[in-house]
């Protein structure tokens, strides 16, 4: 396994439009790393300008301590020595799933005998012992996002690069394949770039989280910092689902229209508050109409309109109903500059 | 209870229309079939045969249409994996060049060619005038009907093959990139063996098609007395030599009805072990071809442009001669031969003829294959499968099968001689054109469509009518418009079928010919080349713009 060094990388399609841009990303070697943002915030690019399906306009890529690609030079995707899972699994049909799985090996020019043992192996690792014989058609979703593993791992490649590769799966599946995924990388300390749009997944897997946006990096942090710690308003509303109220802070206070909140900083700016941030109150805090509460397994997922202002609350305890007036009271609240 | 009694009346409506579906099928397309095998069981005729030679016609056209379509395929698949997947200078615009012997009849192209490469044709003049040594190569003979043949039959192969690649997903090619395989390993390993259920479906289209090619062999393998079974049929026919020529001739039409039913049984064998892929999510990635990239693209303009702009050249040339022979120069040229052809009363009967065919023809198609396409796709029942393979039969049987079934009911119900039989045989060959332009967009439509329009009150028919009848209308035009374009220069089943009056513009042409007036015929030929190079702008131009 190897560390992948991304510097200054960016991405400019022949039509002018911009893919990625200014990336700058250190994967250390064993680290699992989650790219996340919402659709068109580059994060496929990134992952496949990686991979050697897409050449940069700038910047460079280390894997390990081979320069792959730079504004002179692309190494093609054949000699990168990667291993990649894409979303629908690009099993292909008229192989059996052993003859899917030795196919890099065959290319490697892996005697027979060992390629036996090394895909049995594999299969092994991912839980699907004995199943060369097997044509893929018959085989399950789950089943088949294994085998798609199996062959991205076979030739101990340097790093493993998933694209949305649970998202076609569906959710108590996905859910076991997150576990069983961590599990596999963290025991075989894999190197693993995983792009994903779905941001739970983001958070429960990696040892860091990229947030893009617009094709570039919003905020890289652990998934406790970019929850907890949010570097930009679009940061806590795509995580968090934070609310965000554009106003001025004046003097410890945050003004907009009449609504007023204390707040820390100073001028015009955009105030964020974290669902989780927003308690419900007898008395003494904002005043509002709830006008949505949806039932969730830990919290009520609520929303409060205060005069212009949907606030979105995590509320705990009995869920008030709609159309209720209640008062609000933000804990905390994060303030950016504009 | 009133409910449940509309209910059984409503859903007999619908069975009404699937038996008058049957019955038009049955008439149209199962009793010229009958006919044929009954006449032609009926008599013993095959002693005669063999002393005419049919050993050899037959030989020549199994080889001629066997080798001829491997290489179409061949060709295809390089023009798709070329075209279709990498940087070659100019691809869109050569894929429309190179797709242009489609829109020529075969006979028009062997007409053009002949001007070319014919024992004084133009490149064949030229060689002999630089070089010596007489001609280049003499185009008349088998290997010149197996050339033609390939030329006429590449672009329909590619149009399935480049159909089958589109459907290949990227990611399946891009799994074996990052696996280490380069990039063309990945085409070897990847989508070549993905792409064989297609190469083989296209085998055995461009097989059966070229077997039944009545243009090519007649004008290119008779003067070297190279016999074909269309062309021996033809003459059975024509000149009378043996006492029941029906009889004889349904023979021979059990034996490539017999060849056709071989085919599409392998194909169907090979076609049900074909593997189910996804749809393609991710786009293909395309191949750089590097430092090859400026000759490749050179090469392949210079045959593109060989193949489609040299022939219809010739063609011209002779249109514009007063008489062959006549050198080329500008004081020469002359409009006399296209005009006195287009005016010649023949000629007009011939439009006239073929233009009323091919409009009638892709009129009855549009509405038949329509009415097919959307019972045998949305309704459930255990004959839909029956009327879907009747409905696609004729376009395994090689139309000299059909037009001596029609030719065999025309004796029997007055027809012969009409313009009616030449519609019926038109309306048998084409209606699987539109069955299948409807069928991919009608069984990619969710049948909640119709679910939602019963639940709003509609009964079954009043649903299907609504729905999928009116949504698959543009494709049902589509198909009818390729049935317009392709009956109208259509020449194997109209020369068996024509009576004086009845002659269609293809027959024209190729009496023209026939008899020796090849500036006429190449005036005719330059109209009906241009017509469809006019077709072809017009799908062009109305593609720009899509994806």
């Amino acid at each position: 396994m190897s560390a992948i060094t991304i510097d200054q990388l960016g991405l400019r399609y022949p039509d002018g439009s911009i893919g990625v841009a200014g990336i700058d990303l250190d994967v250390a070697d064993g680290e699992f790393v989650a790219l996340v943002g919402p659709s068109g915030s580059g994060k496929t690019t990134l992952l496949r300008t990686v991979a050697g399906f897409l050449t940069p306009t700038a910047g460079s890529i280390a894997i390990g301590p081979d320069v792959v690609a730079n504004e002179q030079l692309s190494t093609p995707p054949e000699s990168r020595r990667l291993g990649m899972v894409f979303q629908q699994h690009a099993l292909w049909p008229h192989r059996s799933v052993g003859r899917n799985v030795s196919y890099p090996l065959e290319l490697a020019k892996v005697a027979k005998t060992e390629r036996a043992k090394k895909v049995a192996d594999v299969l092994e690792l991912v839980g699907l012992p004995g199943l060369e014989k097997r044509d893929p058609s018959t085989l399950s979703g789950g089943q088949r996002q294994r085998v798609a593993l199996a062959r991205a791992l076979v030739s101990s490649p340097r790093a493993l690069l998933l694209d949305e590769a649970l998202s076609a799966l569906d959710e108590p599946l996905r859910d076991r394949l997150r576990l069983e995924l961590r599990a596999l990388t963290q025991a075989a300390n894999l190197t693993v770039v995983h792009v994903t749009h779905d941001r739970t997944e983001a958070l429960a897997l990696a040892d860091r989280v990229v947030v893009l946006d617009g094709g570039s990096v919003a905020q890289i942090g652990t998934p406790e910092d970019v929850v907890r710690a949010p570097a930009s308003a679009f940061v806590a509303r795509f995580l968090s689902d934070a609310t965000l109220v554009d106003g001025t802070v004046a003097g410890g206070i945050f003004t907009s229209g009449p609504l007023t909140l204390e707040a820390t900083g100073s001028g015009p700016g955009t105030l964020a508050i974290l669902p989780t941030d927003i308690e419900i109150v007898a008395d003494g805090g904002v005043s509002g109409t709830v006008t949505s509460s949806l039932f969730g397994r830990d919290a009520a997922d609520v929303v409060v309109r205060s005069g212009e202002v949907d606030f979105r609350c995590s509320v705990r305890g009995p869920r008030p109903q709609v159309g209720d007036a209640v008062e609000l009271r933000v804990l905390r609240s994060f303030f950016f500059p504009r | 209870m009133p409910c449940v009694r509309s209910t059984i009346f409503l859903a007999d409506r619908v069975t009404c229309v699937r038996a008058c579906l049957w019955l038009a099928v049955l008439a149209l397309i199962g009793a010229p079939l009958a006919a044929v095998v009954s006449i032609g069981l009926g008599g013993n005729h095959i002693q005669e045969l063999l002393d005419s030679g049919i050993a050899s016609a037959a030989t020549n056209s199994v080889v001629s249409a066997g080798v001829s379509a491997v290489a179409a395929v061949a060709i295809a698949t390089v023009m798709a994996l070329v075209l279709d997947r990498t940087d070659l200078p100019g691809r869109s615009v050569l894929r429309l060049i190179l797709l242009s012997p489609l829109l020529i009849p075969p006979f028009v192209g062997a007409i053009a060619w002949t001007g070319l490469l014919g024992p004084s044709g133009m490149i064949n003049s030229w060689w002999n005038e630089t070089f010596g040594g007489g001609p280049l190569w003499n185009i008349y003979g088998g290997d010149g009907v197996i050339f033609l043949l390939t030329i006429h039959s590449y672009p329909l192969a590619y149009l399935i093959v480049s159909a089958a690649l589109r459907r290949v997903p990227g990611d399946l090619e891009q799994a074996a990139r990052i696996a280490g395989a380069a990039p063309f390993r990945a085409m070897r390993d990847v989508t070549l063996p993905l792409l064989r259920p297609a190469l083989l479906a296209s085998l055995t289209l461009t097989t059966v098609s070229n077997l039944a090619d009545f243009g090519i062999p007649a004008l290119i393998g008779l003067p070297e007395r190279y016999v074909t079974l269309s062309t021996m049929v033809y003459r059975y026919i024509q000149s009378g030599t043996v006492a029941r020529p029906l009889e004889v001739v349904s023979t021979i039409g059990i034996g490539l009805l017999a060849l056709a039913v071989v085919a599409v049984t392998v194909d169907r064998i090979v076609g049900r072990r074909s593997v189910q892929l996804d749809g393609a999510v991710t786009a293909p990635q395309v191949l750089s071809l590097g430092h090859s990239r400026i000759p490749a693209g050179i090469v392949a303009w210079l045959i593109g442009l060989a193949l489609t702009v040299l022939p219809i050249l010739a063609l011209a040339t002779q249109a514009l001669l007063p008489a062959p022979g006549v050198p080329l120069t500008w004081s020469n040229l002359t409009l006399q031969s296209i005009e006195s052809a287009v005016t010649a009363p023949g000629t007009l009967v011939g439009i006239q003829n073929s233009v009323m065919l091919a409009l009638g023809a892709a009129f009855v198609c549009g509405f038949l294959g329509l009415a097919i396409g959307v019972v045998t796709t949305r309704t459930r029942s255990r004959d839909n499968v029956g009327l879907d393979l009747a409905a696609m039969l004729p376009q395994a049987i090689p139309g000299l099968v059909i037009a001596v079934g029609w030719l065999i009911i025309g004796r029997y119900t007055g027809l012969f001689d009409t313009r009616w039989v030449i519609l019926c045989a038109y309306v048998m060959a084409f209606l699987a054109i539109v069955v299948q332009a409807v069928r991919a967009p009608l069984i990619s439509t969710p049948t909640a469509l119709e679910e939602v329009a019963r639940s709003s009150g509609a009964s079954h028919l009043r649903s299907l009518w609504d729905v999928p009848w009116k949504m698959a209308i543009p494709a049902a035009i589509t198909g009818a418009v390729l049935v317009a374009l392709t009956a109208v220069r259509e020449l194997t089943m109209s020369v068996l079928l024509v009576a004086p009056g009845t002659q269609t513009l293809g027959v024209s042409i190729f009496n023209l010919q026939q008899a020796g007036d090849y500036n006429a015929a190449s005036a005719l030929s330059l109209l009906v080349a241009l017509v469809g190079f006019a077709g072809l702008g017009l799908v062009a131009s109305t593609r720009v713009g899509r994806p």
